[in-house]
């Protein structure tokens, strides 16, 4: 008996070594197409800019001076940075919980079970087909001084006009809006998803106990969303972190760099002003800001998620 | 459902790449061109019928970088056309690149390689940089091998770009900033409108006329300039103030910028005084959103490029009046520095793309194609021999107001601060000047603002010749 | 109470669908319009005629550039589905050493900056001599973090009997793959592929950068190119040239919005 047992261990751990070896194999094999593309595109890209951060470039952008950490000193104490930084972290607050609550607040709407509805459900997506280059022109016009409806609405009330991409208050405002906008449909889809894969039967022990609409929105639906919901944060602050387009074409980054999110810094600085030293020094300090939320949004995030 | 979606996009996309393939394999595809498009005709078609006539005669092909988008890509699309069909040797390629800065990033990279575009179109502040590039052939060299009589352009435009007395590129789109004002408006308010305010006082004067208050909304400014550095540096200009030092870095390099003497701070007082008055508008840093606001009569006066006159004039709904920019009264009208772009040509590349750039740029300077390219665009001609040709001339009475800009080219007197600044850190400096102007307009003191613009642009000059030396 | 619960939910209905939807039917608008209609402020069209469209064509090889635009984004979603599936098998059912700290590497990646790695991107790309090519425009993005990512969770909700099912059947895997994977997780492929699609569709920076004439230009450069910089732009043409971008996209949102709800739920919820 006993030996037996000990044959039938020994060839197994035979067989685990020869395993091991085959599963090693063919995961390489699976694998490889985005090993290779990670590691052009994306991690050797990644260390150049690390290097190039700590040298000057002369205009032809090679790297020709060492400077050390001074890149890094330099953009750390310059009050344009600061600025960039500010407008960043506005930019986040204004965009990452309005779209949520919006997003949420329409996948509830579109979520109650009413004829048509379908409509209303692809209108509500559809900004995600529009692409950044499209909407920020509309919304360019939007916000037109004199010619844009909101102004002429506006005045049409007897109101003051504003100085929508003028004013660097205001300025941020209307991208932000103009962001929100156009996450929505992205968010909106998930958040729909998410709803409809509530269970049905929590809600109907929830009516029969005579339960409030909201008492069932705070006590079910928010709990049951809330891995949906944190999917959707990240990917927003992700997405907010590193927008560019809309910047590019609503305002520059002006007026008074009110609206120069560090992104679009990172591209002055790259494509208008060469310094590539620069501008890739602050793109390592972006990507660490990026990983610092996120790793902090896991760690604290998902602890107040609740899983079925 | 979810089958047949699946299975409908996987064919097609199959599809659509086996054409593909097959069509790159040949060049091209099969047109969707209709009857009427002639002109402006798919460029891609065009490409294609002069892949078979070099096939047929050996044409050497030249590519033209251009960053003229809208109307001016139209133009400059069109006088391509006629070069090319105006002769049987050469073939030019226009490409547009997005904007000037664009561009020249795309061209750092493929400079003095035989990728490099035979002709590139760069911003007139791109002009030190594409010098010391070594990226160029200065078009001096086959001007001189040629003999060819250069004084026959714009000697005020030709300033610009002649650097160490070489010509380094051809001038080609050109703009000078003018006063654009509401005679409308002037008539109402009790002012001459065929004299128009020629100060910084008078402006001053004029714009409290002109403004329309209607309690806490100003229905109607006095004056608005675009938040643009190319503005400030002509009213500097206009006063006989330099931007950097070592005379605009024309006689050596530039180390430092010095736009924060007495003619920048009087410049951003204007400013900012009118601003505190409630006489100046504030219409951001986008050329159309100054235009809209004139033309909807939300400011009365405005600067713009002699490029915009024409658009404007025809689109207002009331007279439109054209003027010199404005000086201050403690210095002399100096005039204004040319702005726009210009023509460079590689080095690096075939000696017969270089002749195909050559024979063009020739070609561009014409009269009749400089007539056509300041009708289209209302960029100036830089061939003075241009204004009197008839087309020209016969633009010209039904838009008078062009004359005005013309004239006030050919009245510039030549000197340093009109020749205008050379930095290679030019772009940024624009930018910092933006900036300052933007802190004016929201409240900060004006030498402030145009001390911490001139530190800004100080720290970049010198890293940049760090870099470079 | 009964009848009352609707009424408030159509209204708050078409009183968010209305502000949501308005951008684009200013656009859609405005695109119908003169110059001089706009400058007095109008908000519909005297007539609807289509003079600002035929502009917009006649200008650009708008119609080459949709074509280019369809092009790269359907390779673009194929590739992205092919090598995203592989990886993500590679993670679910090849229980390799180190399988978890591949897989953080991999999503890492999302958080690299796109900005960050533009500048040394464009110069591999130049010394692939990728410049004017479909591929430059492709293979960059064919290894997608998010794709992993997705596919993964979805494959992870794949019954382990099937799998042990297959394997005593004596199916290799790739057979498995295409027999039961992919049926299974139908909803998440389709997904995935019209978030690829869509968002290549939707690039603009990385376009402009990497190409230089009209072979291969992509339709969102287009757009660019109605708009101008010192002389006046015509909103009319700009806006049809928004329209015509769109439209295709709009379309394709419309018919696949359901299995893309779904995919993507499903990616989020795991």
């Amino acid at each position: 008996m006993k030996s037996t047992a000990e044959l039938q261990e020994k060839s197994v751990t035979k067989i685990d070594t020869k395993w091991r070896f085959i599963y090693w194999r063919s995961a390489i094999l699976y694998l490889l197409p985005s090993i290779i593309l990670f590691s052009v595109f994306l991690f050797y890209p990644l260390g150049k800019t690390l290097y190039l951060s700590f040298f000057l470039t002369d205009q032809q952008g090679n790297a020709n001076v060492f400077v050390g950490l001074e890149n890094y000193q330099y953009i750390l104490q310059a009050e344009s940075f600061h600025k960039s930084i500010k407008a960043t972290i506005l930019f986040v607050l204004y965009t990452v919980p309005t779209g949520v609550i919006i997003s949420l607040f329409l996948a509830l709407l579109a979520n109650e079970k009413i004829k048509g509805v379908g409509i209303f459900r692809t209108i509500y997506s559809s900004t995600m087909g529009i692409s950044v280059a499209a909407s920020a022109v509309v919304w360019l016009f939007i916000f037109h001084p004199s010619m844009g409806i909101l102004n002429q609405l506006i005045t049409s009330i007897g109101g003051t006009s504003i100085d929508w991409l003028l004013h660097p208050n205001w300025a941020l405002v209307s991208v932000s809006v103009t962001t929100i906008w156009m996450n929505i449909g992205f968010s909106f889809l998930i958040i729909l998803g998410g709803l409809q894969n509530i269970d049905d039967h929590l809600y109907e022990s929830a009516r029969i106990s005579g339960a409030s609409y909201f008492y069932q929105l705070r006590r079910i639906t928010i709990p049951m969303l809330s891995p949906t919901l944190f999917f959707v944060i990240t990917v927003s602050l992700i997405n907010a972190f590193q927008t560019f387009g809309q910047v590019d074409i609503l305002t520059q980054g002006g007026p008074s760099e009110s609206t120069n999110l560090i992104v679009y810094s990172i591209y002055r600085e790259a494509f208008v002003n060469y310094q590539f030293g620069t501008a890739s020094a602050q793109s390592i300090f972006l990507f660490i800001c990026i990983l610092i939320v996120t790793i902090l949004q896991f760690k604290f995030g998902e602890r107040k998620v609740h899983y079925q | 459902m979810k089958k047949l979606l699946l299975l409908f996009f996987l064919t097609l996309s199959l599809l659509i790449f086996i054409t593909a393939c097959s069509n790159d394999a040949e060049g091209e595809e099969p047109e969707e061109d209709t009857a009427d498009e002639e002109q402006q005709a798919d460029e891609s078609t065009e490409n294609e019928e002069t892949n078979e006539e070099e096939a047929m005669d050996e044409k050497v092909e030249a590519v033209f970088w251009h960053a003229m988008s809208g109307s001016g890509q139209e133009s400059i699309e069109a006088i391509v056309d006629n070069f090319n069909q105006s002769q049987d040797q050469y073939t030019i390629i226009p490409e547009f690149q997005g904007s000037y800065e664009e561009a020249l990033t795309k061209f750092r990279s493929v400079g003095g390689t035989e990728d490099a575009p035979a002709i590139i179109q760069t911003f007139e502040v791109g002009t030190k940089y594409m010098i010391d590039s070594g990226f160029i052939e200065p078009v001096q060299s086959f001007i001189d091998e040629e003999g060819y009589d250069i004084n026959q352009l714009e000697e005020n435009i030709l300033n610009y770009y002649t650097v160490d007395d070489q010509l380094y590129s051809m001038p080609f789109n050109s703009s000078t900033p003018v006063m654009l004002y509401n005679k409308d408006a002037f008539e109402e308010a009790g002012l001459d409108p065929e004299d128009p305010p020629q100060t910084f006082e008078e402006i001053k004067e004029a714009a409290e006329q002109l403004t329309v208050k209607d309690g806490d909304n100003t229905e109607r400014y006095g004056f608005s300039i675009l938040n643009y550095g190319w503005f400030i540096e002509e009213l500097i200009a206009t006063q006989g103030g330099l931007f950097v030092n070592n005379d605009n870095g024309r006689s050596d390099e530039a180390t430092e910028a010095v736009f924060n003497g007495e003619e920048g701070l009087r410049v951003f007082q204007l400013i900012d005084e009118m601003n505190q008055a409630g006489t100046y508008g504030n219409f951001g840093s986008n050329w159309d959103d100054i235009r809209a606001a004139f033309q909807t009569e939300n400011t009365a006066m405005y600067l713009d490029s002699s490029a915009g006159v024409a658009g404007t004039v025809e689109n207002a709904p009331f007279e439109v009046g054209v003027a010199y920019i404005p000086y201050s009264e403690e210095a002399e009208r100096n005039g204004v520095i040319i702005g726009g772009a210009s023509l460079w040509m590689s080095n690096g590349i075939d000696e017969a793309k270089q002749q195909a750039a050559w024979e063009f740029m020739k070609y561009l300077q014409s009269p009749e194609s400089q007539a056509k390219w300041h009708i289209d665009t209302g960029y100036f001609s830089i061939n003075p021999a241009a204004y009197d040709e008839e087309m020209v001339q016969e633009r010209w009475e039904e838009v008078p107001q062009l004359k005005v800009t013309v004239e006030q080219l050919q009245e510039t007197k030549p000197s340093y601060a009109t020749q205008g600044a050379l930095i290679s850190v030019f772009p940024e400096a624009r930018q910092q000047v933006v900036t300052a102007m933007e802190n004016v307009l929201q409240g900060t003191d004006p030498q402030e603002a145009l001390d911490q613009a001139v530190e800004e642009t100080n720290r970049v000059m010198e890293q940049a010749n760090r870099a470079n030396e | 109470m009964k009848i009352l619960r609707p009424t408030i939910t159509y209204l708050l209905l078409i009183m968010t669908a209305v502000i949501v939807f308005f951008p684009v039917v200013y656009a859609f608008l405005i695109s119908f319009m003169s110059g001089a209609e706009l400058l007095q402020g109008k908000f519909i069209p005297e007539s609807f005629h289509l003079e600002n469209y035929q502009k917009a064509f006649e200008r650009l090889p708008l119609a080459h550039y949709l074509w280019n635009s369809f092009f790269v984004s359907t390779v673009v979603m194929l590739g992205q589905l092919i090598v995203s599936a592989l990886a993500a098998y590679a993670f679910v059912f090849i229980p390799f050493k180190g399988r978890n700290i591949v897989f953080f590497i991999f999503i890492s990646t999302m958080m690299i900056p796109w900005e960050a790695t533009m500048i040394p991107n464009f110069l591999t790309i130049q010394q692939l001599d990728w410049i004017n090519n479909y591929q430059s425009l492709t293979i960059p993005f064919f290894a997608i973090a998010f794709g992993t990512f997705l596919l993964r969770q979805h494959f992870l909700t794949i019954p382990k009997e099937l799998k042990e099912a297959s394997d005593i059947a004596g199916l290799r895997s790739f057979k498995f793959f295409w027999k039961v994977v992919i049926p299974y997780c139908r909803t998440s492929f389709v997904t995935l592929g019209a978030y690829g699609f869509l968002t290549t569709w939707n690039m603009y920076l990385w376009p402009l950068l990497v190409t230089n004439n009209d072979q291969v230009r992509t339709v969102q450069i287009g757009l660019k190119q109605l708009q101008t910089q010192e002389m006046a732009s015509e909103w009319g043409v700009v806006m049809a040239g928004v329209i015509i971008v769109i439209i295709p996209t709009l379309i394709l949102l419309f018919l696949g919005q359901k299995q893309l709800q779904k995919g993507l739920a499903q990616g989020a919820l795991k």
